[in-house]
Order: C-alpha cells, then structure tokens, then sequence
C-alpha cells in the first residue's frame, strides 16, 4: 500500500494519503487549505494514484480545511460521519459507525469516537495485501501521542455544538478507552495533530505516531481512573484556545465565506 | 483549449498526450490519444526517451492543475506544447465529441488463451531476460513509433510490462496506429504474484 503523512508545521497538522499501489487508487484524509487542494492532486499524480475519495475526521476548528474544494476539483465523494448532518451547510457523503471503504486491497473502517465533536471519526486501516488485520488508525483529534483532542472548542451556539464541554470530555474518554483502547495493541495511531498544536492539552508529542499499546501505558490523560478525573486532567493541563477557531469553524461548517475567516479573533 | 480546438488540432497531426493513470485511459479516451502517465520528477526524461522530438502536442490530463504542470515541464524538455484540454473528459463528452476505449485483458486470460494472442513485453531488455511471460516477444518502451508501426497483428496484441505503465503507453501508440492492442492489466506483477511460469534468457554471474 501507499502511506503518506504530510506535515503542516505551522499548526503541527497532519493530513493523510492513503491507497492500493495495484488499484492506484487513493483518498486524502483532513486535507489542510494551507497545503491547497492543488498539492494533494499533484502529489497523487506523482504515485501514479488516482484521488477516489476525501475522508473528514471531523469538522476543524484550528485549520481550514480544503476537503471541499479537493472533492470538487477531482469529482469524487466528501465523506463525513452522518451525525454532520444539519450541522454543515454543503452536501457530503454521510458515513456511519463501522462502514467499511474498500481501495483496492486497502481496507478503511469509519470508526465513530465521539467527544472533540460529535460527528468525530477515527479511520481503521487494514493492507489485505498482508492482512486482514488492522494495521493502523487516524485517530484525528480523539488520541493524540501523549494527550487527547480538547473537549472545550465551541462555537457557543447550542444548535451546532450539540455536546457541552463536560459531555464532551466524558465521551471523549469512553470512545478512546471503549474503542480505541479495544484495538490490537500493535496497531499504530497516527493523529491529525502533534507536538505544538493547541488542540491538545501540554503533553501532546512532537513524535508523529503511536501505538495502541504505548498510550494505553504512558499516555497521562488515559491514566486517569474514570471519565471525572480524566476530564478535571484535560482542564487542567489545557493549552491556550488555537486563533481565530470560532471563525474558522464557521467557515469548516459552510456558515462562512473563505474570506470571511480572517480578521476578527475569537 | 476547448474541446473543439483539441479536435481541430489533432486532424492537423498534433498528439493528444493523456496523463491520467492506465485505468481511467483504458476506459475512455480522446481517439487517438497517447497514454503517458504523468510525475513530476521524471516526466521530462521518460519524455525524452520515448515521445517524438518532431509532433506536437496537447495534454489531457485530470484535474486541470495537473495538466498545467505537464505543459511546463514538457515545454521546458523542448516539446512543443500546444496546450491542455479545458475540463478534462467531461467537457469533451459535453461538446458531444467521440471516445475511445483500450480494451483489458487479465493475466488469467493470457494464461488461459495463449494462442488468442501475441503477448507483448514493453519492459526494458534487462528485466525481459530476468523473467518473461513463456512465448512473450520484447518491443521496448523507448522504440521509436516507426518500430511499433513494424509490429504486425494477426493476432490481437496483449500488451505487458511491469504493472501496467509502460504497457499502456505502447498500447496506446499501437492502437494509434491502428493495431488490434490489448492492455494486460496487473502485468508481471500479477503474473508472478499467481505463481505462472516465467522464462529467463539472463544467467546470473557464477560464483
């Protein structure tokens, strides 16, 4: 199979190609707007890949996300978990708990983790070219390396919020340690942020990836006993709000034009 | 270029230059089309080593962005470039205009029907002598059309390389020159992965 991360520095953001290198088909995960849809396209021209599809973990709040315009650009379904629904102002291809997306050998599974967002998904992959077995998961801004992704980024309207700070958290801990943590332990975990991002409290790695196994053992938010305490630890170790979030959200969910984001701070 | 500005190039002799990967090629074309798969850090030597230095070209390629990148770098190695059709396949199909298909083939149906055809290697002589396809003859990538031209078809041409790179690009060219070409989708890779025999003309050094 073929695997990429691609790595926006400036916000410690990471995007994902992934495909069957006999199929030569692939799709991007969480494409970032500061790499452009263009660089996603050209870099899947380079393998020989065509672009079939583009996964959302979730709706950002910290980046925009250009999954939008990369859909359109190569004619192929934007995926997002179908509880998206009524909350985004576009059309997208809505996706639920444990549906499965075949690239050729490529296996991904939509694993719903609500918590960060309701909508949150986290994608399981397989490569049956050596096993059915999962390989791998983006686990977006569920678990980090070393921390979790913020319960606390609300836009303050109820309607598109849906969850409050503290269901946020208490979901958030039972999606990671009910599924994720029910995973194999040599699957790795490859998140959507690290090191300096704000979508995670201060014990986030600058180390691009995991595994199952080495969270479940040193990660200190999931050390925590119960969701109380986890959510009192994820308070407490919180990092300043990303910039402008409020705003960029907006622009993620369709409320906003592009040029619409900058400017005010939230 | 609009749709009709390609068509009306190509019955002037330039070369519609499809870079979209074999699959999507096979499937639907521009009549006429040449299948060069499209990388930005050797399309301009692949080029070089196989395209004609004396036609002119028109790039097809998906989506737009790309096809802007492939006129650069081709302008840049010296081709020239008339430029790229405007809205892909969809436009073309929308001005009303014909496709083509390239028809495929698996290596099952090599395999089981090898006197339906006469297989064709496209790899380069080195990997030929490593292993081939039983009954396979070597037409290398980088001859010139001239030498395609030369092949004769009484049989159905079953067109084979590594995956399915090289392969297209020759079967594009023989199907341009009006030869019966078949695409052998898959390739050695296939071949190999389901256990088929291969013959070696290469011995390896003694020791």
């Amino acid at each position: 199979m073929i695997f990429k991360q691609y790595r926006f520095e400036p916000l410690a953001q990471a995007s994902y190609l992934l495909g069957c290198a006999r199929a030569k088909e692939g799709v991007i995960v969480d494409p970032s707007d500061d790499l452009g849809a263009e660089s996603y396209v050209l870099d899947a021209a380079d393998l020989g890949l065509s672009i079939v599809g583009v996964f959302e973990t979730h709706v950002h709040a910290d980046y925009v996300s250009c999954a939008r315009e990369l859909s359109e650009m190569t004619g192929t379904p934007l995926y997002l978990h179908e509880a998206a629904k009524g909350l985004v102002k576009y059309d997208f291809t809505s996706i639920s708990d444990g549906q499965v997306f075949d690239i050729g050998k490529v296996r991904i599974q939509a694993l719903h983790t609500p918590g960060h967002t309701p909508e949150h998904t986290c994608y399981l992959v397989s490569d049956r070219a050596r096993s059915d077995d999962p390989w791998f998961v983006l686990t977006g801004d569920a678990l980090f390396v070393g921390d979790v992704g913020r319960p606390d980024l609300l836009v303050g309207d109820q309607a598109l919020d849906v969850m409050d700070e503290a269901t946020r958290a208490r979901t958030q801990y039972e999606s990671i340690t009910r599924k994720l943590f029910s995973l194999p332990d040599y699957v790795e975990v490859f998140p959507g942020h690290y090191g300096g991002s704000t979508c995670g409290g201060v014990n986030m790695s600058g180390k691009v990836s995991s595994t199952i196994a080495f969270e479940k053992h040193f990660n200190l938010a999931l050390r925590q006993p119960d969701a109380a305490s986890f959510a009192q630890f994820v308070k407490d170790t919180a990092k300043p709000f990303p910039d402008n979030y409020a705003r960029i959200k907006s622009y993620n969910l369709g409320l906003i034009a592009k040029d619409e984001i900058k400017g005010a701070r939230a | 270029m609009t749709p009709q500005e390609v068509q009306a190039a190509t019955r002037e002799g330039a070369v519609v230059v499809d870079m979209r990967p074999p699959k999507p090629f096979a499937t639907e074309h521009i009549p006429g089309a040449v299948n060069f798969q499209f990388n930005r850090a050797d399309l301009a030597d692949r080029a070089d080593l196989a395209l004609p230095r004396d036609a002119a070209y028109i790039v097809h390629a998906e989506p737009d962005p790309i096809a802007k990148v492939a006129i650069q770098i081709l302008g840049d190695a010296g081709f020239t470039v008339k430029g790229y059709l405007e809205g892909g396949l969809k436009g073309w199909k929308a001005a009303g205009l014909a496709t083509a298909a390239l028809p495929l083939l698996t290596v099952d149906d090599i395999r089981q029907r090898p006197d339906d055809f006469l297989i064709v290697d496209t790899r380069e002589g080195f990997e030929y002598r490593y292993g081939h396809i039983p009954g396979s003859t070597l037409l290398e990538w980088t001859e010139p059309w001239s030498a395609m031209a030369a092949v004769t078809d009484d049989k159905p041409l079953a067109l084979v390389c590594g995956d399915q790179v090289r392969s297209a690009y020759v079967a594009s060219v023989l199907l341009r020159l009006g030869k019966k070409a078949q695409l052998v989708f898959g390739g050695m890779a296939d071949w190999t992965e389901r256990g088929y025999p291969v013959e070696k003309t290469a011995k390896s050094v003694q020791r």
